[in-house]
């Protein structure tokens, strides 16, 4: 009985307690990196950091799609790191947070250094506080994605195709890929290959992104700078008409795989890896990193370590877009990837200094850089670096990037997380290619959503 | 107030019995041996629980609900996943377990294979489930083609279909356990009884009808109610497989959950499942009745 | 009549015959496919084929030997799984036993409330208490700590075991324990030296039970754990799905290895666990 009763103090002890703070130690939550690269640059700078001040800092690292859980829980539970990253911030909670004022206001670590970043990519960091009634950078950009084609230039061949064939006018370049080079390479092969590999799957990030793309080709501008609906405008629905005429067709023709409509974010890799579809658009060059990755991969085979290498430097090719159906030159859609200090953050001023170290261009170009060129940098010098004239994939990247890019709607008016986290766009695409909805009746739905969510 | 309830019980219990004194030292020892566990309830379900409903405490995050077009859908998709996948598997695990009473070397291996499926992760498993039925280059589908040459399903295009397959993805992960349950209760029976019915020449068909049955029958209906209860809160099974594709028609309620808490709609995912209690609750009430007689 | 009989024993056979081969596939065929990723080389497992060209034993090379990012810490991972599986299910048992103890032997009054109460745990789906638990966890000062996961794990299998070990226990003959206590033991010894002893075989499958459901556990490990060298190793699988191209013959290894000690161990108490789990809970 004595012993149950030291049970039960012990107990209650344990859980009275409460760990005490040391004043040295700074909490990092970091989202793992896919390359043992990336990794290692973190673990660098993190550790010269260390040296430098003296401070401890305490690193956990998480999987992509477990960061926002754990953070939303760490908010609400009131223990929050002091600061925080993950990929996923930006698309999914950055905009409510700063809108909620669940974020510090960091203008006075970014505004001084406002110079070295690119334009947009910082713009996007500028978020509406409903609390403070300002807009201001809640967040700080680490790096960015846009929309890339990926295309085997070998499977084109063998559909009787060079590189210079592939048009560069908007209808002529879809067109292509359905009707010349899906109908070649099964000629070719014998085998029922897709010219095009679609995502439309409402559980992947992929979908909405591509299909935003294609409706920034139509010039379509669902919201304006202040966060303020312009659906109303006949022009938009128009605009959202073709553009989702135009991503169905190449369902509805047969021009992508039957499980696009079903495709998770991996999906159209896997089609594309084993030479299901001759090409893809996906958001990062992770395709192609894949092969570089297998070419310096020591655990791999010889002849593996060869394929890899012959796959990213001979067979794929990355590439931009068309030109838009009016002629113009495609503007890209640029994801800028953020972190935040919370607001609820004990030592907001040493994270602040970590930000500020970690902003330095000699400690975040390696850690973006570690990506094999899946992520591109937000600051003008990192984007000059030699890294992006390596080789034609990231040269690819790069001048696609130059060539000017736009922000995703959610940075002004944050309900649009809301809209894409459903994916209400590739809901759209359903009603059309399954249920057989008419484009404009679903246009019309999908206005509607975006009302009824955003308005 | 808890000593007083003691002492009053003790009084009548020590009239009855006649040997005061240890009973009411029982008692004592009976609430320490169980304080513990109420230790352990009240600090992680009560507090917890509590906490949450206070979360879900405010009217307008229902109304958001309602106007949320996927709800309505996940909470049928949730009611006919519990009604027909729980008792599909019911049904499978009472069969099966018949057949591993069978005493044959074979069926002894088959019995350590069969539980493989939980002791499997889910993220691998329920993954490769997926690349399996990938209707262009999956295992299944080069099969029908290389046996019929005519194209197998798009699976997980059409929503009952996936939704099925989702259940089933479910059967396949707990069969074994709730199989087990039934083997043991099956083993429980005395074997006499068996042994009476062959004489009297009973069939296999009478035999389970007039002894299997009305033996296992109370074990079997609380396995059921207990496995819908758990499965509430199955979320790998539907996040894996379809994510809630296509276009967000194979929701259940914890998927749904989870995707208001990745965008830090914490009362959302909490009102969700609050709307759910309506359903689980006459369960939860009759599983009471039953598991504590 | 020999003819007969020998006729009724092979479709007899046959019969359970045509139960068992459907039963092995259906179990097996995803085992399979899983193995087949793991035996094959990279992408040829997308080929779609029934058994590789070229079968490799190179994955479990480069996850035994922690070769791979997303595994450099397997073993420690591994370790963390099977320390926390263990964990639970010893202070499962204690905390089980001893409430179904009381319950059940001890006749304690209100136990069948505990029993109500503990059973009301199954009725809130994990999804719905993985804030509150994280928030409670943080109260305590519990984050990040193993004891966090333990003690969630402990509170979601307490009530099944509760309930199958007080079945069991009701079946003990009464005589027993009203002799000792008439001998002058008092209820601590009668639960340590009579009561114990007599409950192993549930005992056993009740531990196993919460072995099991700890060493699969996703939601909480990752609400709960932090830091890579803590987790337990379903949460580091999770890594696999951090972005759109991952190694998944890896994941695919990893995961079928990570199935084997819980066979192993299935295995080893098999006696015990088709009798354990429900003891009791037959109408005789």
């Amino acid at each position: 009985m004595r012993r149950i009763l030291a049970g039960a103090a012990a107990l209650a002890v344990a859980f009275s307690a409460v760990p005490g703070m040391a004043q040295d130690k700074l909490t990092v939550w970091w989202v793992k990196g896919f390359y043992k690269s990336e990794d290692d640059a973190l673990y660098a700078a993190i550790k010269k950091y260390e040296q430098k001040t003296g401070t401890k800092i305490e690193l956990s690292q998480y999987a992509v799609q477990d960061m926002n859980a754990k953070s939303v829980a760490a908010l609400d539970a009131g223990t929050v790191p002091d600061i925080a990253y993950s990929d996923t911030y930006d698309v999914q909670t950055a905009g409510k947070w700063a809108f909620d004022g669940k974020l510090e206001d960091l203008s006075d670590v970014l505004v001084p250094m406002k110079d070295r970043f690119e334009a947009v990519a910082l713009s996007t960091a500028n978020l509406y506080s409903d609390k403070a009634k300002k807009k201001a950078y809640y967040a700080f950009p680490i790096k960015q994605q846009t929309l890339h084609i990926q295309y085997w230039k070998d499977m084109l061949g063998q559909a009787g195709f060079k590189e210079s064939d592939i048009p560069g006018t908007w209808k002529e370049y879809w067109s292509f890929w359905c009707d010349k080079v899906q109908p070649g390479i099964r000629k070719a092969t014998g085998q029922r290959l897709f010219g095009t590999g679609f995502p439309m799957g409402v559980e992947s990030t992929d979908s909405f992104q591509s299909f935003l793309s294609w409706v920034d080709a139509y010039n379509v501008k669902l919201v304006d700078d202040n966060g303020k609906l312009l659906v109303n405008d006949p022009a938009v629905k128009t605009g959202l008409v073709s553009a989702l005429t135009d991503y169905t067709q190449p369902y509805l023709k047969g021009c992508t795989p039957p499980s696009s409509t079903t495709w998770k974010d991996p999906d159209n890799n896997v089609a594309f890896h084993n030479k299901t579809t001759v090409m893809t658009h996906n958001y990062t060059i992770s395709i192609a990193a894949k092969w570089l990755d297998d070419a310096n991969n020591e655990t791999l085979t010889a002849e593996q370590r060869a394929a890899g290498r012959k796959a990213y430097d001979e067979l794929i090719a990355t590439a931009g877009f068309p030109k838009k159906p009016d002629g113009s030159p495609m503007v890209y859609r640029t994801a800028v990837k953020v972190g935040v200090i919370f607001e609820a953050s004990k030592q907001k001023a040493k994270a602040k200094d970590f930000l500020k170290f970690l902003m330095e261009e000699d400690n975040l170009r390696p850690y973006v850089e570690g990506a094999l060129g899946r992520w591109f940098p937000v600051t003008k010098a990192s984007q000059e670096s030699p890294f992006w004239q390596a080789d034609k994939h990231r040269k690819a990247v790069y001048d696609q990037f130059k060539a000017g890019t736009t922000p995703f709607e959610f940075t002004k008016n944050y309900k649009f997380t809301i809209l894409n986290n459903e994916n209400a766009w590739a809901k759209a695409m359903n009603r059309v290619v399954n249920e057989k909805v008419p484009v404009d009746k679903a246009v019309d739905e999908l206005i509607a959503r975006i009302k009824e969510v955003a308005g | 107030m808890t000593t007083t309830t003691i002492d009053s019980n003790t009084r009548r219990d020590s009239r009855r019995a006649g040997f005061g004194f240890a009973l009411s030292e029982k008692q004592v020892w009976g609430l320490l041996f169980v304080a513990p566990y109420l230790a352990i309830f009240v600090g992680f379900v009560v507090f917890p629980v509590g906490y949450a409903f206070w979360l879900a405490r405010s009217p307008q995050l229902y109304v958001d609900l309602y106007n949320d077009p996927v709800f309505l859908r996940t909470a049928v998709n949730t009611l006919v996943f519990l009604i027909v996948a729980i008792n599909v598997k019911m049904a499978i695990a009472l069969f099966l377990s018949g057949f591993f009473t069978h005493k044959r070397w074979w069926v002894k291996i088959l019995a350590v294979l069969f539980v493989l499926p939980w002791a499997v992760p889910s993220i691998p498993t329920i993954i490769s489930v997926r690349f399996m039925l990938n209707p262009e280059w999956g295992v299944i589908n080069q099969l029908i083609f290389q046996l019929t040459a005519e194209d197998g399903p798009n699976w997980l295009n059409d929503p009952t279909l996936a939704l099925s397959l989702s259940m089933v993805v479910h059967i396949w992960k707990s069969l074994p356990f709730w199989t087990l349950i039934l083997l043991a209760g099956r083993l429980a029976i005395p074997h006499e009884l068996y042994e009476a019915a062959s004489v009297d020449g009973a069939g296999a068909w009478h035999r389970f009808a007039y002894i299997t049955w009305p033996s296992i029958s109370t074990l079997y209906v609380t396995c059921t109610l207990l496995s819908m209860i758990f499965t509430v809160g199955d979320f790998n099974s539907v996040y894996l497989l379809t994510g809630g594709g296509p276009a967000d028609l194979t929701h259940v309620l914890a998927t749904l959950g989870i995707r208001y808490l990745r965008l830090d709609q914490v009362g959302m995912a909490m009102a969700s499942i609050v709307c759910c209690l309506p359903l689980i609750l006459p369960l939860v009430y009759f599983m009471m009745k039953r598991l504590s007689r | 009549m020999t003819r007969r009989k020998l006729f009724r024993e092979v479709s007899a056979e046959a019969g359970l015959l045509l139960i068992g081969i459907p039963v092995l596939l259906w179990t097996m065929i995803p085992i399979y496919h899983m193995f087949l990723f793991a035996i094959s080389p990279k992408d040829a497992a997308f080929s779609g084929q029934l058994w590789p060209a070229h079968p490799t034993v190179r994955n479990f090379e480069i996850v035994f030997g922690q070769k791979h990012h997303f595994l450099y810490n397997f073993w420690l991972q591994m370790w963390n799984s099977l320390a926390i599986s263990c964990a639970t299910a010893v202070l499962t048992l204690m905390v089980a036993s001893a409430a179904a103890f009381a319950i059940s032997r001890l006749r304690m009054k209100g136990g069948r409330l505990v029993m109500n109460l503990a059973l009301f745990t199954y009725f809130i789906p994990a999804a719905f208490l993985a804030v509150p638990m994280y928030k409670t966890m943080g109260m305590y000062g519990l984050l990040n700590n193993d004891w966090a996961l333990i003690l969630a794990m402990v509170t979601v299998a307490s009530p099944y075991a509760i309930w199958i070990l007080r079945q069991a226990s009701d079946k003990l003959p009464v005589e027993l324990d009203e002799a000792a206590l008439i001998d002058g033991a008092s209820p601590f010894q009668l639960f340590r030296m009579v009561y114990l002893p007599l409950m192993v075989p549930s005992l056993i499958a009740v531990g196993t039970y919460a072995l099991l459901l700890a060493w699969n556990e996703y939601l909480y490990a990752f609400l709960l754990l932090s830091r890579e060298t803590a987790i337990t190793l379903p949460v580091a699988l999770g890594n696999f799905l951090s972005a759109d191209d991952s190694p998944w013959e890896l994941l695919m290894t990893a995961g079928f290895i990570y199935a084997l000690p819980p066979a192993a161990i299935y295995y080893a108490f098999r006696r015990y666990m088709s009798s354990g789990l429900t003891a009791g809970a037959v109408k005789g």
